[in-house]
Formats: structure tokens, sequence, C-alpha cells
């Protein structure tokens, strides 16, 4: 008696095993998709990822779940994704700038042109000063770059982050260098900024456009081509309206989308695709957007992968004349 | 005006639906508090998930109650089988489970929750009321008073948990900042003692190592001698006892409670910090023949770890809603969660939708009281795992360690950790090195290292700025004194002094 119960359990696992195995083949996404988010939650990825996902999930029929996969600057849970089985079930969600110098970091071989790809979004890089700071313009934080060259503190969220490609444009554009100092996160690298332990922060608009509204930072410019207004009379200028020259650095800032390591089948890519058109336009996804002052910046997936090549060139041979790595981009084929 | 809003706030929460997203929340909230290796911010952050598609008010309703209910969850697996459910209730482990032994286990959940919710109420007075005085204070901290921050909170946890043996707590301390120091720094993203290898790159999971070092030991312990005699008896345990000692030590709790929203404020240190300072503070205020008695199950040590860790709720709270920077970990993720409701916490919030505040601070409460009628409720089932043959009871914790490790990042890599941590906290534990100094030597470590080099790195070097700081100079002279002190050097002075007077 006692047999037959565990052959018949066992034939029921069985069984139910053939069936979940025969069902994923038919008919694409039959069960839930997990949606890897390199960062723990609450951050500007995490928040992105959500919101995108939620809107991608109603045109799939499943739910997304958001899984918070933090470590190593966002690699260990791209690589987890790149590692899984490409079955459409497991998705990444990232941002560009540590996406793209992943193998200039030494992380992967692989680069961006082994992933499929979509862009949704763009957030410019924007430099601000403790309100008590001398600065008032951006040409008066430029000068004294110049002249005090390795004397500024510039404060970020750490070598590769949105941050630190800010304030090496800034270097780029001042023609001298300042003091790097990385702080755990973006918030922590505000924080500094706001108590005046840093003397500018080049971060994301999104990390502090509140503080700037409420008079809390001073912020002199942002990296992106046109003025940005954040709130009614609080403009934000463009750096091009100081410095025209550095056209051929922005806009710089952080561009967000979905990723899926090549290799899916064009019919799930297909409906992959509609359901990114659908969720680019939720109204809660704008509204998300807005709130952040992240411009919405839809791309499909061959006008992503021909953006990145220009992107993905800026970022990583910045950091490569920066000295923040020693592997030169050109071994991966992405050429100046 | 705030009249109205409290009303309103109030009103709010008392509608049916509302109230069963609180009860619902704080219950899971509490379920993931015991078990250990499901932390608080864990529970938020899957709770923010799941509240995506809620009307804005629920959702609130509901994260709150489940970042309320799993830092107070934590104690009951402290007291009862010495494993904290939670980082935050390492502390309160240190006298609870002494008092469960001596069958009063029933005690240590009643005043344990009950501070709890005071800590909670307590802290959310501060909020609705010191807000923007309180936000400035946590901007005097920067990277010379994080740094000798941190190195005080391992010493203080080495000297409270080493019973008069302070130097083998620091030893402990030491190792978990050395452990600490694995994978990527975060000022040169330099990768350190990882050999190339992705997942210690990452750096070591805090959950495994704490599940490791706490979980392990008593799993092993339990199987060792024979199991009939491990069966505690307990006492029946009286409410008006509880009331009793909680009235007694009402001053332990309103100290304890500033100490938690203090640390609760400094942006990134947060709940397992609060409870430390709190139980270091009670003990060095006792007299001399009640500080031996913490460590073998004095309530009052129970009693201002539990406050500190829940004052931190509306600590963290604080620099969230005015600056938008979370003063830890699960507060980040509540921040998320907020954000993710279309409220914009920070300098604007107070123009932009003034109720969200007094909103805040009401389901705090009503969440803090929610979690002590259905902690008590709990407690009634939980504490009779005492009873449990623990050679029964060891194997189903020791599958939730497993599981927990799992589920921080679902990596196998993490339940690798937290065997190789087991088998330190063997060691550890035959070494009579106490587990908890390591475990917030490994919280701490990233926090001074990082800081001390940023630091230094401002300076160009140079350590002359930590001496002109007035924060840092005060951290300097208690820092002195405990190791002074735990070294022996002022009673050999009064020795000596004694000496010389009666000669």
């Amino acid at each position: 008696m006692k047999n037959l119960i565990v052959s018949l359990l066992v034939l029921v696992a069985l069984s139910g095993m053939v069936f979940a195995q025969g069902g994923s083949e038919e008919s694409w996404p039959n069960k839930n998709i997990n949606l890897t988010v390199p960062y723990n939650a609450g951050g500007t990825t995490d928040l992105t990822a959500r919101a995108l996902g939620n809107g991608m999930s109603k045109v799939l029929g499943v739910t997304i779940n958001v899984v918070n996969t933090p470590g190593a600057g966002g690699s260990a849970g791209t690589l987890n994704v790149q590692n899984a089985k490409v079955d459409g079930y497991t998705m990444l969600a990232n941002g560009m700038l540590a996406f793209t110098t992943m193998p200039i970091n030494g992380y992967t071989d692989k680069t961006f042109r082994d992933w499929d790809i979509w862009i949704a979004t763009y957030a410019p890089n924007t430099i601000i000063v403790p309100k008590n700071s001398p600065y008032n313009t951006i040409q008066d934080l430029i000068e004294a770059i110049r002249k005090n060259p390795g004397k500024i503190t510039a404060g970020t969220a750490g070598i590769g982050s949105g941050g630190h490609f800010g304030a090496e444009t800034v270097k780029a554009i001042a023609g001298a260098d300042y003091k790097h100092i990385t702080y755990a996160g973006g918030a922590a690298a505000v924080t500094a900024t706001l108590s005046g332990e840093v003397d500018f922060c080049p971060q994301l608009l999104a990390e502090f456009k509140d503080l700037i509204i409420a008079g809390e930072v001073k912020a002199l410019a942002s990296l992106a081509e046109e003025d940005i207004e954040i709130a009614p009379g609080v403009v934000i200028p463009s750096i091009l309206d100081t410095y025209p020259e550095a056209a051929k650095f922005v806009p710089m800032g952080e561009v967000t989308g979905i990723l899926i390591p090549k290799g899916l089948d064009e019919a799930k890519l297909a409906k992959i695709d509609a359901a990114f058109q659908s969720a680019v336009k939720e109204k809660d996804f704008l509204d998300f957007c807005s709130l952040k002052s992240f411009t919405v910046n839809p791309m499909g997936r061959a006008e992503s992968q021909a953006y990145l090549e220009k992107f993905a060139s800026k970022a990583c041979y910045l950091m490569y004349d920066a000295g923040a790595t020693t592997i030169d981009p050109a071994k991966f084929g992405i050429n100046r | 005006m705030t009249a109205q809003y409290l009303l309103n706030a109030i009103l709010t929460v008392l509608t049916p639906i509302n109230l069963l997203f609180l009860v619902l929340s704080t219950t899971a909230g509490l379920m993931m508090g015991v078990l250990p290796g499901l932390s608080a911010t864990m529970a938020i952050a899957l709770l923010t998930g799941l509240t995506y598609n809620f009307p804005t008010q629920s959702a609130l309703i509901a994260l709150i109650g489940v970042y309320v209910g799993s830092i107070s969850g934590g104690c009951q697996s402290a007291i009862l089988l010495n494993i904290p459910g939670t980082p935050a209730s390492a502390a309160t482990a240190l006298d609870g489970f002494p008092i469960a032994k001596q069958g009063k286990g029933g005690l240590g959940i009643f005043l344990a929750t009950t501070v709890s919710c005071l800590g909670t109420i307590i802290s959310v007075i501060f909020v609705l009321t010191l807000t923007p005085m309180l936000t400035s204070m946590a901007l005097k901290f920067a990277s010379w008073e994080f740094f000798l921050l941190s190195i005080f909170g391992i010493l203080i946890c080495g000297a409270i948990t080493a019973q008069g043996k302070a130097v083998k707590g620091w030893i402990s301390g030491i190792l978990g900042l050395l452990v600490a120091m694995i994978g990527l720094d975060t000022v040169d993203t330099f990768a350190r003692f990882s050999y190339g290898n992705v997942n210690m790159m990452s750096g070591i999971q805090l959950i495994p190592v704490m599940i490791g070092l706490f979980g392990f030991p008593e799993i092993v312990k339990s199987f060792k001698g024979d199991g009939a005699s491990e069966i505690q008896k307990l006492t029946k345990f009286k409410a008006r006892e509880g009331f009793k000692l909680v009235g007694k030590n009402i001053g332990t709790i309103i100290r304890s409670a500033f100490i938690g929203v203090g640390v609760g404020i400094i942006p990134g240190v947060g709940e397992d910090v609060g409870g430390w300072l709190s139980y270091w503070a009670t003990k060095s205020l006792s007299s001399e023949e009640e500080k031996q008695t913490f460590g073998t199950g004095n309530p009052r040590g129970v009693i201002s770890a539990e406050t500190g860790n829940n004052a931190c709720i509306g600590g963290a709270i604080i620099p969230v809603l005015s600056l938008a920077v979370p003063g830890s970990a699960p507060a980040a993720v509540l921040l998320a969660a907020f954000l993710m409701h279309g409220y914009r916490p920070g300098p604007l919030l107070m123009t932009e939708s003034p109720d969200f505040v007094y909103n805040v601070g009401i389901y705090l409460v009503f969440a803090a009281i929610a979690m002590w009628v259905i902690a008590l409720l709990m407690a009634k089932v939980t504490v009779r795992v005492l009873r449990m043959n623990k050679k029964i009871l060891m194997p189903i914790i020791y599958v939730l360690c497993i599981i927990g490790s799992y589920l921080i990042n679902y990596n196998m890599f993490d339940i690798k950790v937290m065997f190789a941590f087991g088998i330190v906290g063997m060691f550890l534990s035959y070494m009579d090195c106490p587990p908890a100094p390591f475990l917030l030597g490994v919280i701490l470590g990233p926090m001074a290292d990082s800081n001390l080099r940023r630091a230094l790195r401002l300076s160009d070097g140079s350590f002359a700025p930590m001496f002109q700081r007035p924060i840092c100079i005060v951290f300097l002279i208690v820092i002195a004194a405990m190791i002074l002190s735990q070294l022996g050097v002022f009673r050999q002075l009064k020795k000596v002094n004694t000496r010389r007077k009666t000669a």
C-alpha cells in the first residue's frame, strides 16, 4: 500500500514536470518573469525597472517580479542574467553607463552587442554646489579648477558611476583635474554636498531635483543639450550656454533600459517589443519620469544598438583616458 | 490645521479595509522578523512590489506596518532561541535568552514587545515635532565622525558582550572588520581578497554571516548531551509583573528612545547600532553591583536594547521626510515605496503635501499598537518552542537558516557563506569570544574603512582634522576612557590612590 502511494506520488510529480516543460515551449510567457535589477531596491534603476515592468506585465499577461541582486557595481546581477538560460523568463534592467563599461572593467568579455536592448529613459548629469559655496556660475567653478588643479573636490557615487562621468566631463572642459571623493551611493554623495564636505557634486539631476527647488543646493549647469525647467521659474542652464565647445561631450547622463542576452527567438522578441512600446506610454510610467525629470526617449532594439555604439565609445574612453581602467576599449572593438 | 491633519489620518486608518491591511501587514512583518534571514529591509522591499497597485493610503499603512512588525519581531527568536531574527535584535539576545532559560520566556517577550511599541511611539513624537531641527544635526556627521562612530560601536559591543574580558570581544570585532574588507572597496572599486571570484567580489552578505554565527552553534549545541534535560519548564507569566517592570524602568525607556532616535537620524547607521548604544548607556549608568547582572538575564538589558532599535524607526524616517536621504537600510526601501506612490519626500514635502508627515506619524503609532497586540498573541504560540525537544526543533530551524540565506540574493554562494561562518561561529563559541561584535564588525566595517580613507583623501593624508571637530573630540574621549577602563587602568589608579592615603 505504502509503495503504491509513493509510486503514485512520483508519477504525479513527474507528469507535472513534463507538462510544465511542454507548456513553456508552446506559448511564451506562461509563468512569471523575473526582472533582475543589479542594484538595491529604491535606487533610480530599480524604480525605473518597476515602473516599466508593471507596464509590460499588462501586455504580456504575467507578473514581472523585480529581483534585486546588488553587488560589484551592478556587474554581479548582470553576470547572473548573462549566465542564465535565455528563455525569456529572465530579463535585466540596467543603466548603460555601468553596463557598457563592464568589459573594460574586466567583468566580462561580452559587450552590449551581445544583448538585445530596449532603451527607455535619459537622465542628465547636473553640477550642484553647497548653498553657501563661493561658486555661483559654472564659470566660477571651472575657473577655480583651472587655478587649483587637483584641489577642488567632487563627490560622486564611485568609480564608473553616473557622477564620475559627470566629473570627468567637467575635467575635460576645464582641462585640469579635480579631486575625486567617492561615496557609497548617490544619496551619500548628495548628503556630503549638503554638509559642505565636498566642493561640487556632478550626480544625476533626479537625485537632488527637490533640493535645488528648495534652495538647499545651487545648480550651476546640466550636461544636457538644452536648458531644463524643473519647476516654474527654476531653470537649470545647459553647460553649452557657457561652453559651446563642450558639445562633443554632451548629452552626458544615465540611460536606462531593459536587456536580454541574444539568443531569444524572433517571435518572443516581437512580443517584448510590443510590451515595451506600450509600457513607455503608460500614464504611471510617464508620471514617474516627469517626477524624476527623466526624458522619456524610447528606442527599439536596432535603434538602441546604434545609440550605444556612440554612447559606449564615449563612456569607455572617458574611463580609459582617466586611468580608471587599464583595459583598452579597442580590444572589444569599441572605437573612439 | 495640525489637529485637522491628525484627525484625518486617524479616520483613514480606522476604515475597515485599512485596518485589515494594518493587521495583515503587521502580522506578516512580525513573521518575517521572527524568521532568521528574512530582514526588515527584505520585508519592505517585497511589499513595495506587492502594493504597487494598492490605493495610496492603504499601501502606506501596509508598508509602515511591515516595517514596525519586522523590526519588533526579531526579538522573539533572539529571546527564545538565542538566534536574532534580524541583525537589529542581536543586543536583545544578550539578556533575553538568559531570561528565557530561567523559564520566563513569556515575560521576556512581553517586555521586549511593550518597549518596542513605546520606543516607536516616542520616536513618532520626535518625527512630528522636531524634524527640521534634527535634520540639521544629521548633517553635522561627515567622514571623520562616521569613522569614529563605527569604531566606537564595535568597541562598546565588544566590551558589553564579553563578560569581563573585553579584549576577547574586541578580537571578535576586529575579525568582523577584516571580513568586511572582502570584495570591491567603495572608494576605488578595487577588488580585495576576492581571488578573481565574482561572488567574493560582491562582498560577504550580512544575513548569511548572521545566521551562520548565531544559528549554527545553537543547532550543534542542541545535539550535544541528552535531549531530555534540554526541555525547559515554563513558569506562568503574569501581565501585572511585566507592567510593573516597564513602569519601574520608564527612565531607561525614555533615555534609550532618545539614543535610538539619534542613531536613526544619522544616515547609514540603523536599527542594529541603536540597540547596542542604548544597551551600553543603560549598563554604564547602572551601579557597580547591577553591572554584573547584565548578560545573565537583567530585564533592563532587554528593555534598553528593544526600545533603542525600535526608536530608530522614527529617527530613520526623519531625514527621509526632510531631505529624501534615508537614515537606515529599511528606510531606504521605504523611501522608494513613498516615491512609487507619488509622494516626494524631501524639502518640498511640507509645501506640497503637508498632511503626509502627519499620516506617516499616525500610521506608525497605529502600527506600533497593532504590533503590540499581535506580537503578544503570537507569543502565546511561539513560547511553546521552549518546551519542544530541541532535537526536533533545531533541524527545522536549520532548514529555515538555509532558506533565509538563499533568499537574500537567490544565490547558492550565500548558503556556502552561511556554512563557513557557522564553523567560524563554533570556533568563537569554543574560545569564549562573543559572536555579536563579529557581526557588528561586518556591519560597520565598510563604514569605518571607506570613511577613514575618504577623510584622509580630503585632508591630503593629515589626521589633524580629526582633533579639530567637536563631535570627533567627544568620541575620542569616550573611546579612550572605555579602553582604559576595560583594561583596568582606572581600578589600578584607585588602588594606588587609596594605598597612598593609608600610607
